[in-house]
Parts: C-alpha cells; structure tokens; sequence
C-alpha cells in the first residue's frame, strides 16, 4: 500500500492487493464509522472479535518503576521505601500509592513480564507507541494513527485522535496520512483553545480571509510540495471544519461537576482522564494522557508519593466512568510506559533505567480482568516467566481492536511493516484469543 | 479609543481623531473602525485605583488615545546590553573561495548523478532567508527596502557581515545551543540556572572557539552563582552514567547511552567501554555540604559546615511551623548548587552479565578510540575526558561539529541524525564532511566564521528544495532544505511586525542575578541573615515575582512580547511557542517543525496574531505612514519580504476596495498573509 494520501502508485515490489488493502478501507471507512466488509480478508481477520472501538493511551512518561508500582517485591531490599497492599486479586499486590486500582483489579489485566532492549527514554518511548525501533529513515506512526488510519473516524467534526499532555517526540502519524496526526491538547483545563473567531469578525470576513489566503498562497504551493507543506494544507482544512463546530464542547470539562472532577483528582493528569473520559462519549477513536515525571532518579519516595496517588485516581475514575456508561465494553483502556527501573537504590534514594523487566497495564474493550500474565523474577530483575515484548504488547492492543496485526504492509522506506510491530498476541489476557 | 485593522460593528466606544502619522493614508481607514478584539477591554479596567493614577490615566486619554501594546515594545528601539564581536571584513575573499570550493564539491556530486541545482534567490528571497537563518526572524520593511533598494556587487556579503555580528543572531544561535544543551531556568528545583542561561549566551556574543567552550564546560568547577560554566555539568546532577552518554552524544555524535545496561545488539559499544569512559567523571561531585558526601565546591571549611548544617535545621523547623515557606530551602539549596571532583573508582553493576569482567569490579578509565593527550595525562580524571574529548587530533569532535553547523545551514546533515554516527549511517558525501572537518579545524573552531562560509556558498543562494528525510533517497543540496520556521523563529518573526523595541527586555545577566540571588555562607551566617537575603531574592528574580514583572511591562492578552530567548524557559505546554514545537527542554533536541490543528487556531484565532493588528504595532504604523496607494505593497513587503505579483496585487486593492472599511481590508490583508504557508515556510 501506498501511505501517502495524494496517490495510489505502488511502492516497492507488494503485490497491489495488499498495498492498497488499507488505504481502500481508510479511505471507505472515513467519517463513516466502522469497518465496512469490503474484502472478505480483511473481514475475518477485523469484524467478528472486534471489541474496542476506542483506546485510551496513558503513557507514563520517564519509566515507571515497576518495583513501586504494579509490580512490588514486598519484603525484599528491592522494594525501597514503597510498601505493598493486597487488591481485589486473591494473592496479587500493588504498591501502596495505588489503593483504588487496587480495589479494582478485577478490571486489569496487569502484564509484569515486559521486557525491551533500550534502556534511552525517547528511543524506548517511540518503540511503544510505535512497536518499532527508531532509525533515521523513517518515521513510524503511532499506535493511535494506525487505529484511526484502519478504523476511521466516528464524529464528523471532532479529530480521531487527541493527544493530552506534552507532545514532545510523540511520533504521531509517522508516514501515515497527516489527517491521522494526534491534535494536541496542552492543557486539559484549557481544552481546545482559539476555536472561535475574534469577536469583531463575522463569518463572512472570516471566509474573505481564508479565501484570500488561499489566493495568494497559490504560487508558493505550486512551487513547493512535499509531506510537511501537505500537513499543513490538510490541517488548516481540519482547522477550519473545527471551529464553530458544536461538538468542540466535549472539550470543556467545565461542565462536568465539582464532585465528578473530585474523583479524578485536580492534577493534570486526573483532569486529562476527565478530558479523554468526555472524548470518548462524543466519539473521538483514540486519545493518549501523558503523565510524566517518572525518570525518579534521585529521591524516588518523595516523588512516587506524588505521581503514584495522581495515577491511581485519574485511571481510577476513568474506569468507573467508561464502566457506568456502558462504554468500557468498547474502549481499551491502556498504561504503558517506555522501560523499568532498577531493582538496586542508588546512592541519591532513586531508581535508574531498567529495560530488563517492567510492567504494563490493559483493562475494558477485548481483554480480561483480574489477570496478571507474566512475571518477574523475585528481585523484579529480569522476566521469570511468560516474556512479553514490545511488539507482543502492541499486537495484543490491535488484536483487541479488531485490527489485522497479520497482514503485511509495505512501509515507504520498502521494508515489510506489520500494525502492532509483528508480535503474537497475548492470548492469556485476550477476551476472545484467536 | 485605539482603532486597529478590524471593526467591532455597533461598539459604543468612543472614537478619536486619528494620529497625525494616518492623514497621508486618508482618514477613510479609520473613521470606521474601533476597539476590535473583546478581551482587550478587560485589560483596560483600572487595576490599583489611586486618584492619581485615574487622573493621570483621564489626562492620557484626553492627549492620545491609551494603546494596548505594552508601552514598553512601543518605544525606540533600545538595542541589547551585550557587544557582539566583530566580524573581520579582509577575510570576504578568503571566505568565497572556501565557498566556492564546497559548491565545486557539491556540483561534482550533483552532476554524476545529473541533478541540476535549483534557481538562484532573489533579493527578495535572500534578505529574507538570511535574516531568519542568521537573525532568527523575518526583516523589518525598511530593511527589507534598503536591501532591495541598494546597489552594489557586494550587498549580500553585507548584509551578511551585519547580521552576523548582530544581537539577532546571539539569540537565534542561543535558541539553536537551549534546544540541544537542554537550557531550562529550574532543571531540578533547587538549581537556579539563570547565570548559566546567560553565560551560555554571552558565550556567543564573544564568538568563543567552540571547542574552548565545551571544555569549560566539561571542567568548570565551583558554585554555579560564581562559575556559571558548571551549569554543564549540574544539569544531569544525580545523574552520571547519562551525563556521559548525553556528552558523547552531543559533542561527538556517538550514542553509546544503550550500552549503558548490557551491549547493544546494534551498536558496536559494550556497557563495560561505556563504564569506562564514566569512570573518568565518575569523581564529579554535586552533592551540597551537610547532606552527606563530600562538598560540592570544596570551597566551604568545617566552621561554615557546622554552621550551615544548624543553619539548614531552622530552616527545616521554621518551615514545618509554618512560618516561611519551603522556597527558602531550595534557595539555600541553590547557593550551595556546584561542582567539584574528589578521586573516585568506579565500579561495574551488579548485574554485569559478560565474561570480560564480573559484577562489582573496578573499571579503570579508558576513552572510546585514540588516546589522552599526552599534555593532559597527569590530570583529574574529568580533565582528561574533556582534553580527549575536545583535542584537535579527535577528529571526530570537529566532524560532529561540522555536521550539525552544516544541517543548521543546509537543513539536512551529511550524516543524519547528527548525533548518531555509525556503520549504519553513512555519509551522503563523505569527501566533503571530511573537507568541512578541516575546514573547522583551520578556522580553528570559529563556527561563527564556518556559518559565514556556508551562507557565502551558491548552494545556500539558491531556492530551497523539497526534501523528505524518509524518503531514503541521499540529498544532492539542490538548494537548502525548505522547512518551517521554528517555533522561534516564528514568535520572533512575529514579534519583528508587532514590537518597535525588541530588545525591550532581557534575561538577567549573571551578575546582575547572583547580586540578587546570591548569599555567601560564613561561620557567622545567621538565619535572620538567609531570610533576608531571600525575601530580596523573592522580591526580584523570585519567579512568581519576576513572572509578574515580566507580564505588568510586556505583557498582551497574557503573552510577554520579548524575544524567545529572553522568555521564561521551559514555556507552559500551553504556549505558542511550545505549540509550535518549541522543547521542554527535557530531551536534546526535543525542538519540533510538525504541523498540529492548535497552531493553526493560534494563527487563526489567537492574540499574537492580533497584536499586530492593534494600533502602535510596528506594521500598523507602517502602513500609516504610507499613501494608501502603497498600503498593499508596503503589507507585502513587511510581512513576505517581497512585493507582491501583477495578479495578488489585485486581488488585495480588490480586498481593501471591497471591505467595509480600507482599514478592515488591510486588517484582513495581513491575517491573510500571515496564514499563507509561504508565511512559515523559510523558502
């Protein structure tokens, strides 16, 4: 297949059928809603399991240890300073900072046996969203850009996909077509901000305006085309589609209670919750919350006190409330984060970088609860049992969405390319394994 | 009341005559128009309503209508506190013929693979490239039409001479260093890094060779108050495994931060070379005196320890009573932020799984390829890193320059990514990358002069070409690349239609901050003494203080019209800058160009578009100053950098003709302007 929006041309040796596989659903299935059968392979391998409509992405940005968190060795030196408390799981523990995930294990399906090979926060950052390593050559899309490039758009006016939080290096739409690009919201208390015109501007000036942009920009744009200049042409129409539209109120959570956004908690990433939570209602396909600040080398106790409650809350609450509104059947509730952390304090009372062994979280749309596949060694060292990598992790996320994370794909750069970065499927925390 | 570009239809606001300067322009492009942009009003209300200010405020109303814009950007130009060295003219000859020997390179190259080089800039595109790729931000109108308008062969090389030793370009290239040193006000919260923020700035404005400065950096040693260059190293304090792997990565194009658990599978280093170069650094210390370690500087005897360790417990206890707040532990803190080095050995992990070695054992320092200079053998061990590291005879230290200078000029490195060097990244043309190498060695690591070579070649001079880095496809420099402004470059380009006085502000100097912030401990140093000292520093460069300051003289609908490299660092996520992909300044390089839908609706919706739509911006006055015949060339040229064609030139006097008002025309001209891709696209 071609990624590339503007032309059907064949890349690099693929037969056609499979090239254009994508781009023909992607194109049929824009603005429409669910996969359409249009090819009967496509239709075994997408309709009948599909669970998740929706993904909801929480990356904790700077490795989550896994030792303080899902993953505690209670007893041991290597458990620091953070205690262990029991869950709703006969015999499974949390860290202690996490008390209400705690008593809703039965929703989570905690994978303790992740393992990955790079110990650099934007190389292991990018391989999880991406499922594939960094090179210079090309840029990968991210997990929510492929959901959204195969499944489509649910809401007209409203983008697929919302990325909450910082953005730095997120590899967002990679090669695919930049209308799969996450939109970006920096603040979730601000939501969208500049959807409306200036208050001496009436629509018509508004439309004078572009119009004479468009005009005067013509020469420049026969001049000049490429990937980067056709991102912004496709967003300033995006941009345009946007402002006015009512549905933009799911982006203020103003509206939502005072007791509602209690529950969430007031840091920014309980709010983001909120924010995705709201999203997902007016049918936005993916939205990623970014919680960072876990690079915890030097004084990890201080810090785990404040990050550890701020997650446990926002993921919290996002679970109830997907669950009393009947959307937790459909939408995948995802924790990732780029590695773990060593097992050893060192000398500043913090953790350093430990790709060996960390730990993942799924919960809602096609996967169980109460699981907990895999496991580290008793120093939370390296994977004891049932090893889970990046890719496998990744693939389970696609099987769970119904997507064809078998199907071969041709990338620009011509190398062979695979939604979910190739991996098997975890069948064990699978609703409905293949 | 202040009219701009726009019309509020049915505002009651009272209208004034218009400014003497507007007559020529005819007073049909302000009769109708008023206050446009709602918010403005709530910024009017009178906050601190003392009589007189109310009388004062009355009388400037009656005078001149009250202007929006901080009436700090509004004044004449006041030019930065800082010299920037010169440039040596006698050198023009010796600089084309290193010019034209790259372009010979270039063109052998381009012709073996029957690529033709794309067409020659013209002025127009010239004056505008050099002033964002040298300056940081698009010319002004008049100097844009002095450029146009002047004659003679050598105008570009002028030009280029001047902004070069300009104070654009000590910020722009300080912009380029944040993005890769990672330069953030608070990289922990008790490290107060303004005097390093400035010092890495004047570093520029000296024109320091590049690779004196690094070893400064790399060996700086005392509190970061008195010796701002131990910034460097404090910046990954608590963190010496990835400050190394971060150093190589910047300064000599190497990742060997991988190896850092176990060998890579691609990559050629091993985690016990890796551990042996740390173990050169592996005596940095950071820690502060009375928190267990040994004492950063080394500067503090025992009698000053005891007192501050006493010292440290009030301040604990008076916290925990509630009666100062807990800045004033990170102020002390960051009085005692520095770097010193005792002898240490450092050991392998625990976890060390290869054969060579076994857990726990003592790695003796060893460098990644050649040898430590000899000059430098006898020394502490982070000298002979930072002697190895920036010798004459690594070449690899200038190649890494080289390149990254090159890309910062061209758009695409030789060698991509510039900070990953290795087997699987070759260079496009490799007899040039080592020609550039030499070339910064002769130069002696002027890079100054080395961007002064590459802005002098024909390559550069030609139009900018479409290149996608996926594509797999080894660029043949047809032109430089075209690309986005950056998020900088934009808000400074910006800011250069907005703002009269740039410079009206800049971050505070390294002295004029350890003045305020600065507190020397003795054995007699009293807590009355530390409160005090820090209720000054509150009082001033305190950021809840300074922020406020900062907002009060520059500030419009909350953005501070200054420079970006004199804005508080990192930007709220929330930021236009940031929206446009400035870095948190968390990861090297972290600086973005991609497109979002936010940045379109700031461009679109946001304030800082508008600014310059308010009376008193500087392209208001300019097409004020105009008959209203040149109004559309003069918005051209201010804004595009060039006059417009036979067919946009109607389709604008259309727009002004067909407005309700010629001043809403204008108005919507320039938003039109600004939001064309040919705008944000450096061509």
């Amino acid at each position: 297949m071609n990624f590339s929006s503007s032309s059907d041309e064949p890349t690099l040796g693929r037969p056609l059928a499979r090239r254009t596989l994508l781009g023909r659903l992607a194109r049929t299935a824009f603005g429409v809603g669910l996969v359409p059968a249009l090819d009967a392979r496509l239709a075994t391998a997408a309709a009948p399991r599909a669970r998740a409509k929706h993904v909801v992405y929480l990356m904790m940005q700077g490795a989550m240890s896994h030792l303080d968190t899902f993953d505690p060795k209670p007893g041991r030196d290597e458990a620091g300073e953070t205690g262990a408390i029991a869950t709703k799981t006969p015999g499974v523990r949390f860290g202690e900072h996490l008390e209400r995930l705690a008593a809703r294990s039965e929703r989570l399906a905690v994978i303790r046996s992740m393992g990955t090979e790079t110990g650099a926060h934007e190389q292991g950052a990018y391989l999880m969203r991406t499922a594939y390593p960094m090179l210079a050559s090309i840029r990968h899309p991210a997990f929510g850009s492929w959901a959204l490039h195969a499944l489509g758009k649910l809401s007209k006016d409203l983008p697929g996909y919302v990325l909450v939080g910082n953005g730095n290096n997120h590899p967002g739409a990679g090669f695919l077509d930049p209308a799969v690009t996450p939109v970006p919201v920096a603040d979730p208390s601000a939501g969208l901000e500049n959807t409306t015109r200036p208050g001496y501007l009436s629509e018509k000036d508004f439309e004078r305006r572009l119009a004479l942009a468009d005009r005067i920009d013509r020469d420049f744009k026969q001049r000049h085309r490429g990937p980067q200049l056709e991102a912004y042409n496709q967003l300033y129409r995006d941009a345009v589609r946007l402002m006015g539209s009512v549905d933009l109120e799911a982006f203020d959570i103003a509206r939502e209670k005072p007791a509602v956004r209690g529950r969430y908690g007031d840091s920014s990433f309980g709010l983001g919750c909120l924010l995705a939570r709201r999203l997902v209602e007016a049918g936005v396909r993916c939205v990623e919350v970014e919680l960072g600040g876990w690079d915890m080398h030097r004084d990890l106790a201080e810090s785990m006190s404040e990050k550890g409650p701020d997650l446990d809350r926002g993921m919290s609450a996002l679970l109830d409330d997907l669950a009393d509104r009947g959307l937790l059947d459909s939408t995948l509730v995802v924790l990732a984060t780029e590695f773990g952390r060593t097992p050893v304090m060192n000398e500043n009372a913090g953790r350093d970088h430990h790709p060996a062994v960390f730990s993942c979280v799924l919960a809602g749309a096609g996967v169980k609860g109460g699981v907990v596949h895999g496991a580290s060694d008793e120093r939370g060292h390296a994977p004891d049992a049932d090893p889970v990598s990046v890719a496998d992790f990744n693939t389970t996320i696609a099987a769970a969405c119904g997507l064809p994370y078998d199907e071969e794909f041709v990338a620009p750069n011509g190398r062979p390319f695979k939604i979910g970065g190739g991996g098997t499927p975890v069948g064990a925390v699978l609703a409905d394994p293949a | 009341m202040s009219p701009g570009f726009n019309s509020l239809p049915g505002s009651k606001r009272p209208r004034t005559s218009p400014p003497r300067t507007a007559v020529r322009l005819g007073v049909a492009l302000l009769v109708a128009t008023a206050a446009w942009w709602s918010p403005a009003r709530s910024a009017e209300r009178p906050r601190q309503g003392t009589a007189t200010k109310k009388r004062d405020r009355a009388a400037a109303r009656d005078s001149e209508p009250r202007l929006r814009l901080p009436a700090a950007v509004m004044t004449a130009p006041s030019g930065p506190a800082f010299d920037v060295a010169r440039i040596d003219r006698a050198r023009r000859p010796a600089v084309a013929a290193a010019a034209a020997e790259i372009d010979r390179m270039l063109a052998t190259q381009r012709d073996e693979r029957g690529v033709k080089p794309s067409p020659p800039l013209d002025d127009g595109g010239f004056v505008r490239r050099a002033h964002l790729e040298l300056g940081g931000r698009i010319p002004t109108f008049d100097e844009t039409k002095a450029f146009l308008d002047a004659k003679g062969a050598a105008k570009r090389e002028d030009l280029v001479e001047r902004l070069l030793e300009s104070p654009d370009f000590v910020s722009h290239f300080y912009n380029f260093w944040a993005d890769i040193l990672r330069l953030t006000e608070r990289p922990q919260k008790d490290i107060f890094f303004e005097p390093y923020l400035d010092w890495v700035k004047r570093s520029i404005a000296d024109n320091r060779p590049y690779d004196a400065w690094v070893r400064e950096m790399l060996t700086a040693d005392g509190r970061l108050l008195e010796n701002p260059a131990v910034g460097y190293q404090l910046r990954d304090r608590g963190m010496p495994l990835p400050y190394v792997d971060n150093t190589v990565r910047v300064f000599l194009g190497t990742q060997i931060g991988c190896a850092q658990c176990h060998d890579h599978p691609f990559d050629s280093w091993t985690q016990k070379q890796f551990y042996e170069l740390a173990a050169f650094t592996a005596g940095t210390r950071m820690r502060e005196p009375g928190k267990g370690g040994r004492a950063a500087a080394g500067d503090v005897d025992a009698a000053t320890a005891k007192q501050l360790r006493e010292l440290q417990q009030t301040i604990r206890e008076n916290i925990r009573a509630g009666r100062v707040d807990n800045g004033l532990r990170l102020f002390v803190g960051a009085n005692l932020a520095g770097v010193g080095f005792a002898p240490r050995t450092l050991e392998l992990p625990h976890d060390y799984q290869y054969d060579d070695a076994k857990p726990f054992d003592p790695v003796r320092p060893a460098v990644l390829w050649g040898d430590v200079p000899a000059g430098a053998a006898d020394a502490e061990g982070r000298m002979q890193f930072a002697a190895w590291l920036t010798d004459r005879g690594n070449r690899q230290f200038a190649r890494t320059i080289a390149n990254r200078m090159w890309k910062k000029v061209m758009g695409a490195g030789l060698v991509e990514p510039v900070d990953d060097f290795r087997e699987d990244h070759p260079p496009t043309h490799p007899a040039l990358l080592e020609h550039l190498t030499d070339l910064v060695l002769e130069l002696d690591f002027d890079l100054r002069e080395y961007v002064r070579v590459l802005v002098s070649t024909d390559t550069w001079r030609r139009r900018a070409v479409v290149h996608d880095a996926t594509s797999g496809a080894p660029f043949q420099y047809e032109g430089p690349v075209l690309r986005r402004m950056t998020a900088e470059q934009l808000w400074d380009s910006i800011l250069t239609l907005v703002a009269r006085n740039e410079w009206a502000f800049q971050r505070p100097t390294a002295d004029a901050y350890a003045d305020r912030a600065g507190l020397a401990f003795t054995p007699k140093t009293t807590y009355g003494d530390v409160e005090a000292a820090y209720r000054r520093f509150t009082d001033t460069y305190g950021r809840a203080a300074y922020q406020r300051q900062l907002q009060k003289e520059y500030g419009y609908h909350g953005q501070v019209l200054v420079r970006a490299s004199e804005l508080p660092t990192p930007l709220p996520l929330g930021h236009f800058l940031r929206q446009f992909g400035q870095s948190d300044r968390e990861s090297i390089e972290g600086g973005r160009t991609t497109a979002t839908v936010p940045q379109i609706l700031a461009m679109f919706n946001g304030p800082i578009t508008h600014a310059m739509l308010e009376r008193g911006s500087v392209i208001y006055d300019e097409v004020m100053s105009h008959p209203t015949t040149e109004a559309v060339d003069v918005v051209f040229l201010a804004v595009l950098s060039h006059r417009p064609s036979a067919s946009d030139r109607a389709a604008a006097l259309h727009e002004l003709r067909t407005a309700s008002t010629p001043a809403v025309g204008c108005g919507n001209l320039i938003w039109a302007l600004l939001n064309t891709r040919e705008f944000l696209f450096i061509q």
